[in-house]
């Protein structure tokens, strides 16, 4: 099908260029490459007008234009480099910069501040203010109040663009923030200073140009350039499976490697548009926490639980399964939760398949845990319920009643809690590779486990949760961030997460796990990479919906962060073209040089 | 409070030193100015009921003499927007008070006109009169003295507004007898708009 799209032609300094009819001079402009300063406009929160540095010179219109809301039309003639516009631009700068404090060495936003970088572009290079700036709470940092549980507030940096209040009324759907007073004295408030309490507080950040906004979680905490590198992958926190980037900080030289240190979202029409939830954004330090699991464990005859190798914890484990599966094979039962990828559920259906025959998937209960999130009923941007990423998967394997893209509600254990409580489970394998509590209440099964109806617990996940903590063997595997893995959203769409870290100590992936379960158990399923089970899926079951297109899924690999910068959404892109520039390497940092080249992978997203 | 279901909400950062409205007494319309805002609100649409935010606001002062926070929330309520909304709005224009004020609020115009015309001088001899700084209240409870900008009466600068009323002309020489006479005779004592003098 051709789509008939209406296009103008206009002339942008000296160039022809076509744009789809109703684009302003701003997005035509960025598209074609052409840098222009802007604050107050946002793809996401659209125009405003107010900010005054985007303007350009326009044939046949008297004065200078704002670019951001001026649409372009046929026959247009724009300039943006004529001398007047250079002067124009400069003046406003200049009184951006009036009151601004210029403490960039100590500011978050330092070194990813659209405020450093267009000022050095398009700026003036000295002031000739000589009054003393407008201060609120004091200089520096002192300036820093409270402004909510996740975010703080620096009136002296702001600038007015108004984008944090336009997308507290637009996108949260709670207006919350307020321009307070007029004119010189306007400054960012919320009613009786009580702060942003929003699930969606974490984008002001994002949509703040200058550091006046910060979060409390990022705070002092890293710089952009010793965030050498990133990772385009997915949220898997919840069914909605926001695109995000996982970036690493490289830990000091002598502890080689790197840490997770925040998650920003990634432009995707269909799913998240500009924007993220704040627990997809914070709720991350679980993935190298304290609680991680490191290494197998196994229950001795004392009770206690060991650390035991790989090779010793297999055979071990296969006796005790094979001996459960003997003497009742209806006993063995699994429990995953629907954290679980395309490739593990894939793998768990395979598994029972060749152990128990057709009828083995019945075996599997999948489970999940649903919170119903408080948001503010005129809200854009929709948290669902459902903790889990996957419930949709599991119906496309056909674990989960329903068609894929039906509405998800809770979870359905009754089955296998009663199967429990009657005592006929002699064996249980739990997965469990989200983060604590989102396999749903497990508390019934720590009940049974208490009160002996369930002699062998086996739980493979990334957490020493109170199930772990019961169980005859634990497996360690690897989180979302540490594995390329496949995941259908509650829309239906067939996302990817891609590694960005190793997994800790010995654990591994959990396809591995379970391929090398399987063998152990006498069945050989074959695979060697996670690659070769997505190549099954689609062999097997490919025009499945929500699996369609497994086989040929494009997994981020992690990058420099200055290519990520270069080749993420032009709209927000030219800014970081100037970051950067003359820097030596960071200690630590994956050589970019060593990485492959940006592949197609951020293809330059139209600006919307 | 928290909201966030992993983030536990200690404040342990500083409050910011802003002034905050007064909370004031609980809030609710009285029914006349209540009926009285319903009646407007029927000239907008169902869902652009904020549009009532001014005639809302100058309802609320005229019962309680300025603008209180819970004032503030009652009327985000009526309109279905949020306090912080309301607060914007009020916080923005002069007209609105968030401290009690005198019998007479003297509104000295500060813009261009009446700036080259010596109304700083104006304000000066107001505030040594008055024994006042701008946006304070004197002893007695009858003047609050405002800066405010431009009243529209360039032509006649300085200008001061008093409540509702215009004096246009003023001299930082004749702002003792304005004082006396506002005391003694009230508005009247005001030249008002030379326009509507004129056309009388
Ligand atoms: S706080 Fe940031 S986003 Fe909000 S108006 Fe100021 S500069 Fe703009
Ligand atoms: S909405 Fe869901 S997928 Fe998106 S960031 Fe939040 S938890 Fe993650
Ligand atoms: S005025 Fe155009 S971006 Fe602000
Ligand atoms: S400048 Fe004072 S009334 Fe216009």
């Amino acid at each position: 099908m051709i789509e008939v799209v209406d296009t103008v032609t206009l002339t942008l300094d000296g160039r022809q260029i076509t744009v789809e009819k109703g684009k302003t001079v701003l997005q035509a402009a960025l598209e074609h490459g052409v840098s222009l300063p802007y604050y107050c406009y946002h793809p996401g929160i659209g125009i405003d007008g107010s900010c005054r540095v985007c303007i350009v010179k326009i044939e046949k219109m008297p004065k200078l234009q704002t670019s951001c809301s001026t649409v372009c039309t046929d026959g247009m003639v724009v300039d943006t480099q004529s001398p007047d516009v250079h002067a124009a631009r400069a003046g406003v700068f200049e009184f951006l910069l009036i009151n601004h404090p210029l403490d960039c060495p100590v500011c978050d936003k330092g070194g990813e501040c659209p405020l450093q970088d267009f000022s050095y572009t398009f700026g003036p290079d000295n002031s000739r203010m000589e009054f003393p700036r407008r201060v609120f709470d004091g200089e520096g940092v002192k300036a820093d109040v409270d402004f909510g549980p996740t975010l703080m507030l620096n009136r002296n940096r702001c600038i007015m663009c108004t984008r944090c209040v336009r997308f507290m009324g637009l996108v949260d759907g709670d207006a919350q923030i307020g321009v307070i007073n007029r004119g010189n004295g306007s400054e960012i408030g919320t009613f009786n200073d009580e702060g942003v309490h929003s699930l969606m507080s974490g984008n002001l950040v994002d949509v703040c140009p200058v550091g006046a906004i910060t979060t409390r979680d990022y705070r002092f905490k890293s710089r952009p350039w010793d965030n050498p590198s990133v990772t385009d992958t997915i949220c898997t926190q919840c069914s909605k499976g926001c695109n995000t980037t996982a970036w690493l900080k490289a830990k000091p030289e002598w502890a080689k490697g790197s840490s997770l240190i925040r998650f920003t979202p990634r432009f995707n029409a269909d799913v998240n548009q500009y924007w993220m939830c704040d627990i997809g954004r914070f709720n991350y330090r679980w993935v190298e926490g304290d609680d991680r699991l490191r290494a197998p464990l196994v229950r001795d005859a004392q009770g206690t639980q060991q650390r035991a190798s790989w090779a010793d914890l297999m055979p071990k484990l296969r006796d005790r399964l094979a001996q459960a599966g003997q003497s009742s094979p209806d006993g063995v039962k699994f429990l995953v939760s629907a954290h679980a990828s395309n490739e593990e559920l894939f793998l768990f259906r395979r598994l029972t398949e060749e152990l128990l025959g057709p009828s083995g998937p019945s075996t599997i209960t999948v489970s999940w845990r649903v919170t119903p999130k408080q948001q503010p009923p005129r809200t854009t941007f929709k948290v669902p319920a459902v903790d889990a990423p996957n419930v949709n998967g599991a119906r496309a394997f056909g674990l989960v009643t329903g068609a894929v893209g039906d509405p998800q509600g809770p979870s359905n254990v009754g089955a296998l809690q009663a199967a429990v409580a009657a005592g006929s489970v002699t064996a249980l394998f739990v997965f469990d590779p989200g983060p604590d509590g989102t396999l749903g209440d497990s508390q019934w099964l720590l009940d049974a486990r208490a009160a002996g109806q369930l002699p062998l617990l086996i739980v493979q996940g990334v957490l020493m949760t109170s199930l772990a903590k019961a169980a005859d063997f634990v497996l360690p595997g690897a989180s979302f961030v540490e594995k390329d893995a496949s995941y259908t959203n509650d829309q239906g769409w067939l996302q990817a997460t891609s590694r960005a870290l190793a997994t800790p100590g010995d654990a591994r992936e959990d396809w591995q796990i379970l391929v090398d379960l399987a063998s152990g158990l006498g069945v050989q399923l074959g695979y060697t990479s996670a690659a070769t089970v997505r190549g099954d899926i689609a062999a097997r079951m490919g025009g499945a919906v929500g699996l369609v297109g497994i086989e040929g899924l494009a997994f981020a690999s992690t990058m420099s962060a200055r290519t990520w910068l270069q080749a993420s959404n032009p709209s927000e892109r030219w800014k970081w073209d100037f970051m950067y520039q003359d820097l030596p390497p960071v200690k630590g940092a994956v050589e970019p040089s060593s990485l492959p080249p940006p592949p197609g992978l951020i293809p330059l997203k139209e600006v919307k | 409070m928290s909201f966030h279901p992993k983030m536990a909400y200690d404040a342990t950062f500083h409050k910011s030193s802003r002034t905050l409205a007064d909370p004031g007494p609980p809030f609710t319309f009285t029914p006349e100015r209540r009926a009285r805002l319903d009646e407007v609100l029927t000239r907008y649409p169902p869902d652009r009921k904020r549009s009532a935010v001014l005639p809302a606001l100058y309802l609320a002062q005229q019962q309680h003499g300025y603008i209180t926070g819970n004032a503030m929330r009652h009327i985000a309520e009526i309109l279905e927007i949020t306090p912080a909304d309301v607060e914007d709005v009020v916080s923005y224009y002069t007209m609105f008070y968030t401290k009690p004020v005198g019998r007479f609020v003297l509104n000295v115009c500060r813009t261009l006109s009446c700036a080259l015309n010596g109304a700083e001088r104006v304000t000066e001899e107001l505030c040594a009169k008055l024994h006042i700084k701008p946006g304070e209240t004197d002893t007695s409870g009858t003047f609050t003295l405002v800066e405010v900008e431009c009243l529209g009466a360039c032509d006649r600068a300085p200008v001061v507004m008093v409540n509702d009323a215009w004096h246009e002309c003023v001299s930082p020489e004749s702002v003792g007898h304005m004082l006396d006479s506002l005391r003694t005779r009230g508005e009247s004592a005001l030249t008002g708009c030379h326009l509507a003098v004129e056309k009388r």
